[in-house]
């Protein structure tokens, strides 16, 4: 394992010098004590442990918001898990989540490989790609709105009757246009990730390769990829755990319509407690959406290895 | 030594943290958080809705108010329609809602007064016998929930009106249709003139339930949502209801509705814009849109070319031609949470600051109708708007029926319900049949 | 490591430098180039709309062509969200943004140190709450949250946003803190030691100069999503005086209602902020997260 070629401030002294026997003791004995960590701790555990636990135990009360707090079984797991609207929005989320990941990540990879490069052309686009993940949800929602707009916006700007459909009233449309806008959003911040791959990859493979007499593409196949496997692990990682969790941008651009075609989990848990008063299947949905999410994030972590304490230089 | 100093470190960090969040939250719920210098904290608080008539007049009145009684201020927090309805729930389970709060009257009222919000102002009423005598009597019932008074009235009638662009109608050569049947026959002539024939707010779901509560009462009368209220059983598969959603579908299917109208938001006043900007024919909406009319559109109105009819009749149809549906009023109620201070604040003010002269005078220029009696004569003085407030008015005024908007009239999470299903009717995405199974499994509830 | 003379290239430190034997051929990449300013167009468009709309007075919005350059244009719309105290909410969202990073910094990175240097079960158990809190979605708990605040008598004040901010920025700061944590040998720390130095002191004096591109990113990606954050000031948030920047445009759009060129000047003005701190400190941020995910 290669060590990284920091300074040492006490340059020579390694551990040679010490005896062994004293440092099996002395560092079980010295390490931070708990103390380090505990405010991090009060506060998490207070304001997301509580909660997460909280969200288990609401999902069993009768609340309306406004009144009183009242026991009510299993009544609102009975109503939810019967719901159709509970499946619609799982199948929706689940739609959601796979489109945006098929459609985000092979753009990334080759927006990130394409930012790579050092022509200067290139680092100056990529200034300019930057900007959608910093303006917020909002912002970009409301803007799209505005520019998909029928009557006022692109489609009646450029005169093609194409582009006038009825992008965000059609339940048809309606989903595709949210991955799109998604990924207008977070390709930049994906594609940005993997450039730090990319640029991980010593150049001395591409050159072995070209002397091989490998092209372009096929040199993006057999070396780049491969030595992305890390970055796409996490990219993905985020992509997807991400996808379960997209609410600010389509209740701002749809509000879970027309219908019922782009409520995701979470808006679904939102409109039922806040819109339709019911809080306790609200809680409920928030727990699927808790189990979900633990689900997911185990099984990509099985999935990626279980290198996660281990440095990362390694095989560098 | 090093275990006490990182001890101490982080003690001192989550104190800190503490103490700041100690003193932020200090802020308790004693109403407003008095960065406003000219407002007391102890000030009573209400919530305006945006948009039209009534955000100028309680911009008017409060700030007439708050000068001439300076122990007894108001201050208002503005809130978008759809926002509001939200917004006011979660700050009442916050214990952080208004001291005088805005509602629609209805079931929402009764969720109100069933968890135990708002204040019986039947006895104060009673000891303002001038209060009472002010209110058009049917307007007044509307704030009553089991005989007492819960809420007084605030604002104007608001009838759903038929508006429509005389331009875009000349365009395609037709007129208002005054029956269903005509209204069939001119949507083919509109749309092929390149004009949509009907505007509507669709995002906002609570635009497409005025087609179908007119629909149902042209065709059956209004027992049949009376059975609803009732909680008589399938009282939704009534007939009535059934024709109802099946002739909007008809409606649907004949590209009577503007392309996108799903995605049409009402609280942005889009629908409004479809209709004065030509490119749409006709728009079925409330009384309210007269005013913010005048605001955004105002050369299309003092130009006279917006029309206004009642919505068409149905031949065969059982309800009276003469009904109408809508929100009698708009009410103000008194947050049972409110200091004793802030309630006394509410009830002066609903006492003394509401339809004054100068109240009713900026309802009626902004053109609205009061919903106060002995107003005739001012009215027939309106200037410009006579035209629409007089017909307005007798509108209101020779009803046999008014009835309240649906998803004011039923609980919130029916109403809910409702709303979704009546959405996906819309989009063809339900049967009519397979809307009145849904929404009679919520009676009773 | 074959037979590379060339050292392979660290995270994030930009290579710019170094004279690199040309890879490319001597064609160009014409497809990739092509590729390249199509995604351009596809971020660029509706930037352009956006800000040409934001130009435009109503009437013209209504009846010009949506793409054409305005005929005249005006700042009025600028003007009216300004005067809409618009530098209040900008107020707050800085409140906010700084009130949680900064404590997310301090507390996180101690809270790794512990972690990455520290024994014992309670902090390996400390560690894998914190992995799990990544896969906490902030949706599926916001209406526990609510219930708290509303009953620790929060509601409607600004630390109400702080707070849980901070909760759920936690995980993602630790798991890069800690990565990067990990890579500083060990052997310089126990040198430390022997020269009597506490864990606190090692903590900031050689801990921490290490990391600190990994700082930089937490800090970075935290502000992002503080400062752009929608759900916890929807719900926990009701006056005007406690309004965040994103809250703001999403209310205008019902004060504005009609007026879309007022509106797309909210979202211009609130976008500016962040850009403007994109334009300054870019290669930062982009050394930053490069570095800090890349791993």
């Amino acid at each position: 394992m290669t060590t990284s070629t920091t300074q040492a401030p006490g340059g020579g002294a390694t551990a040679s010098a010490r005896p062994p026997g004293r440092r099996a003791s002395s560092v079980t004995a010295h390490g931070p004590s708990l103390w380090f960590a505990a405010p991090a701790l009060i506060i998490f555990i207070a304001f997301a442990l509580i909660p997460l636990i909280g969200v288990f135990a609401l999902s069993f009360v009768n609340w309306n918001g406004i009144g009183a707090i009242s026991w009510a079984g299993i009544a609102n797991w009975q109503h939810v898990l019967t719901d159709e609207l509970t499946y619609n929005a799982l199948i929706v989320t689940a739609k959601v989540m796979f489109f945006t990941y098929i459609i985000q990540t092979p753009i990334a990879i080759l927006l990130g490989t394409f930012t790579a490069g050092r022509q200067r052309y290139r680092a100056f686009l990529a200034v300019l790609y930057f900007v959608p993940p910093l303006l917020s949800s909002a912002a970009i929602a409301i803007a799209f709105k505005a520019l998909l707009d029928p009557s006022f916006g692109l489609g009646a700007g450029v005169g093609i009757e194409a582009l006038s459909q009825d992008w965000l009233g059609n339940p048809d449309l309606v989903l595709f246009v949210v991955v799109f806008v998604i990924a207008w959003q977070f390709i930049p911040f994906h594609a940005l990730i993997y450039q730090g791959g990319v640029r991980q990859i010593p150049t001395s493979m591409y050159e072995a390769a070209q002397l091989d007499g490998a092209n372009r593409v096929q040199q993006f196949f057999y070396i780049t990829l491969p030595q992305l496997k890390y970055t796409i692990i996490t990219s993905s990682t985020l992509m997807v755990i991400g996808a379960l969790t997209y609410f600010d941008l389509i209740f701002v651009l749809t509000g879970g319509g027309p219908g019922y075609s782009t409520r995701v989990l979470a808006l679904q848990m939102y409109l039922t407690g806040f819109k339709a008063n019911d809080m306790g299947a609200g809680a409920t949905l928030g727990v699927i959406l808790v189990v979900i999410g633990l689900a997911l994030a185990l099984g990509l972590q099985r999935l990626g290895g279980k290198n996660q304490s281990a440095s990362q230089l390694e095989g560098a | 030594m090093k275990f006490r100093r990182t001890h101490v470190f982080a003690v001192a960090a989550v104190a800190s943290l503490s103490l700041g969040v100690a003193a932020c939250g200090s802020e308790g719920p004693s109403g407003s958080s008095g960065t406003d210098a000219a407002v007391s904290a102890d000030a009573a608080t209400m919530w305006g809705l945006t948009g039209g008539a009534t955000e100028t007049v309680i911009k008017e009145s409060i700030s007439s108010w708050n000068p001439a009684h300076s122990d007894q201020q108001i201050k208002v927090d503005w809130f978008a329609n759809d926002a509001y309805k939200t917004k006011v729930r979660t700050a009442m389970g916050a214990g952080q809602g208004p001291t005088i709060v805005w509602s629609w009257g209805g079931g929402t009222l009764a969720d109100y007064v069933k968890s135990g919000q708002v204040d019986d102002m039947t006895s104060f009423v009673q000891s303002n016998p001038a209060l009472a005598k002010k209110f058009l009597p049917a307007v007044l019932k509307s704030g009553q929930v089991d005989g007492k008074t819960y809420a007084l009235p605030n604002n104007n009638v608001q009838p759903v009106i038929l508006y429509f662009n005389k331009d875009a109608l000349a365009k395609a050569g037709v007129q208002a249709p005054k029956t269903w049947d005509e209204l069939l026959a001119v949507i083919p002539k509109l749309n092929a003139a390149g004009v949509a024939p009907l505007s509507i707010g669709g995002q906002s779901k609570w635009p497409e339930l005025m087609w179908l509560e007119y629909l149902t009462d042209r065709v059956g009368g209004p027992e049949v949502f009376n059975n609803i209220i009732a909680g008589k059983p399938t009282a939704w598969s009534d007939p009535a209801v059934i024709q109802a959603l099946t002739m909007i579908q008809q409606l649907v299917d004949a590209g009577g509705f503007v392309k996108g109208f799903s995605s049409i938001a009402a609280d942005s006043n889009a629908d409004q814009a479809l209709l004065f900007t030509g490119k749409a024919a006709m728009l079925l909406q409330g009384g309210w849109i007269y005013s913010t009319l005048k605001t955004n559109a105002a050369a299309f109105v003092s130009s006279g070319k917006l029309g206004y009819t009642t919505f068409p009749t149905v031949t065969g149809g059982k309800g009276d031609p003469a009904n109408v549906v809508g929100n009698p009023a708009n009410f103000w109620s008194i947050s049972s949470k409110a200091t004793d201070a802030q309630k006394k604040t509410a009830q002066s003010y609903l006492a003394d600051g509401m339809f004054t002269d100068s109240y009713i005078d900026t309802l009626i220029k902004a053109g609205t109708v009061p919903v106060v009696q002995g107003i005739e004569s001012k009215l027939e003085a309106a200037g410009s708007d006579k035209d629409f407030l007089v017909s307005e008015y007798n509108m209101v005024k020779n009803a046999p029926g008014f009835q309240l908007s649906w998803d004011q009239a039923l609980s919130p999470g029916t109403a809910d319900t409702m709303l979704s299903n009546l959405d996906q009717i819309f989009l063809k995405k339900i049967s009519p049949q397979q809307f009145a199974d849904t929404m009679n499994a919520t009676l009773g509830k | 490591m074959a037979t590379s003379t060339l050292p392979a290239p660290t995270a994030g430190i930009p290579t710019r430098g170094r004279r690199l034997p040309r890879l490319s051929f001597t064609r160009p990449n014409i497809l990739g180039g092509l590729g390249g300013c199509l995604w351009l167009a596809i971020i660029i468009l509706p930037v352009y709309y956006v800000v040409v709309t934001s130009l435009k007075d109503q009437a013209s919005y209504f009846t010009e062509n949506p793409l054409a350059l305005p005929s005249s244009p005006t700042l009025d719309n600028y003007r009216l969200v300004l005067q809409n105290d618009f530098v209040r909410y900008f107020v707050n969202s800085v409140i906010v943004t700084v009130g949680t990073v900064l404590p997310v910094l301090v507390i996180c990175f101690m809270a790794s140190y512990a972690i990455v240097r520290g024994h014992g079960r309670l902090l390996r158990l400390t560690n894998s709450m914190f992995l799990l809190g990544l896969a906490i979605p902030v949706q599926a708990v916001i209406i526990p949250i609510y219930f708290m605040i509303t009953k620790i008598r929060m509601y409607d004040t600004l630390a109400a946003l702080i707070l849980p901010s901070i909760a759920f920025a936690i995980p993602i700061s630790v798991l890069i803190l800690t990565t990067f944590l990990r890579d500083v040998p060990k052997e310089l720390f126990e040198s430390m030691r022997l020269d009597g130095c506490t864990e606190f002191d090692m903590m900031w004096r050689l801990a921490l100069p290490l990391v600190r591109p990994a700082v930089v990113t937490v800090a970075i990606y935290d502000a992002l999503q503080v400062w752009n954050g929608f759900l916890f000031p929807l719900i926990l948030t009701q006056s005007p005086e406690k309004r965040v920047l994103p809250l703001s445009i999403w209310t205008f759009q019902g004060e504005f209602s009609v007026n879309t060129p007022a509106i797309l000047a909210s979202v211009v003005l609130s976008s500016l902020p962040l850009l403007i701190a994109y334009m300054i400190g870019r290669r930062q941020l982009v050394a930053g997260l490069t570095a800090g995910f890349g791993k």
